[in-house]
């Protein structure tokens, strides 16, 4: 049973907004290792240099976009097992399918509470302690 | 200043499509008009000047706030969520270079007593919203002790809006206040996706 302390998650949006309201509630469930990026290539560089056990990304980001970001990290050696949650609007539901096909491992539609998000990690990494 | 009671001739409405409270529409129809009546609410006109797409959203963050810990509440949420629909939308449609969107702001009127902070909130969280995001307004319409009707064309980016009598910023009033109470401007997330 994971501690949620004691999980390091990567939040990436290239909105701050939506970093602020990501990490707002990552911090309610009791998350204190959190990393944000602004951009996939932000991201691909945090991965780098931190060691993350989960990823929780925007679709629509303007350089590297959330399904580009997950093919990527897919085909890497390091990262290819990591824990990803795709962000994203209900109107992207054939997005999401398409998502599924490369490999994410769960989805949470916006805008999201507190009980959706842990029901979404609860569900990729376990039951949170 | 005399306000103008009717839209100018060189503002042909063609199509119009009227924007309700929680709807967000984008279009490059160049014979499209977007229309909205706003109390407390907050409209946003987003588009991207490249492409000629652009888009109207209506909102209203109904819940009474004021310390920083509301600044990520549901009510915040559900702002910003409606602000990254719309922008996301027109980015999709368009170029998706965020340099090339302009922005409009109009809504945030003070029309009721019992309502009397409501404006002010949702012109704070707007303006917030794009100071944290790295937008600057090319023009607003905000506040005020009237409502307002919105006229928006996505195609050209013009748009015109009408100060409302007293009469019809009671209905409007009124109409912000059964919603306020019923709570239902932010909804429950729903999971209409049931792949695992």
């Amino acid at each position: 049973m994971p501690k949620a302390s004691a999980v390091s998650v990567l939040i990436v949006d290239d909105q701050q907004s939506m970093r602020g309201i990501c990490k707002y509630i990552l911090t309610q469930l009791g998350f204190k290792d959190i990393i944000e990026a602004k951009s996939g290539r932000d991201a691909l560089g945090k991965l780098e240099k931190s060691n993350v056990d989960l990823i929780i990304s925007d679709w629509n980001m303007e350089d590297i976009d959330g399904l580009t970001l997950l093919k990527v990290i897919r085909k890497h050696p390091r990262t290819q097992a990591m824990p990803f949650i795709m962000a994203t609007g209900r109107s992207d539901k054939e997005q999401v399918k398409e998502a599924i096909s490369f490999g994410v491992n769960n989805y949470i539609i916006k805008p999201f509470d507190a009980s959706t998000m842990k029901k979404r990690i609860e569900a990729v990494i376990g039951a949170l302690s | 200043m005399a306000l103008p009671n009717s839209l100018p001739p060189e503002f042909d409405r063609g199509v119009v499509t009227t924007v309700h409270q929680g709807d967000c529409h984008v279009s490059d129809a160049s014979d499209l008009t977007y229309s909205t009546v706003l109390g407390s609410c907050i409209s946003a006109c987003v588009r991207d000047r490249v492409a000629n797409v652009g888009g109207m959203n209506h909102f209203l963050l109904a819940e009474q706030s004021g310390s920083a810990k509301d600044r990520y509440g549901a009510s915040a949420r559900y702002g910003a969520f409606a602000m990254e629909q719309l922008i996301n939308k027109v980015l999709s449609k368009g170029t998706g270079k965020k340099a090339n969107l302009e922005i409009k702001v109009f809504g945030g009127g003070k029309i009721n007593s019992s309502l009397d902070d409501v404006g002010r909130k949702n012109i704070e969280f707007v303006r917030q919203f794009l100071a944290d995001e790295g937008y600057v307004a090319m023009s607003e319409d905000l506040g005020g002790n009237y409502a307002r009707r919105v006229l928006f064309k996505p195609h050209s980016g013009r748009a015109f809006v009408k100060r409302l009598d007293s009469d019809a910023g009671d209905n409007v009033a009124r109409e912000e206040a059964a919603i306020a109470k019923r709570r239902i401007v932010v909804p429950a997330p729903v999971d209409d996706i049931e792949l695992f």
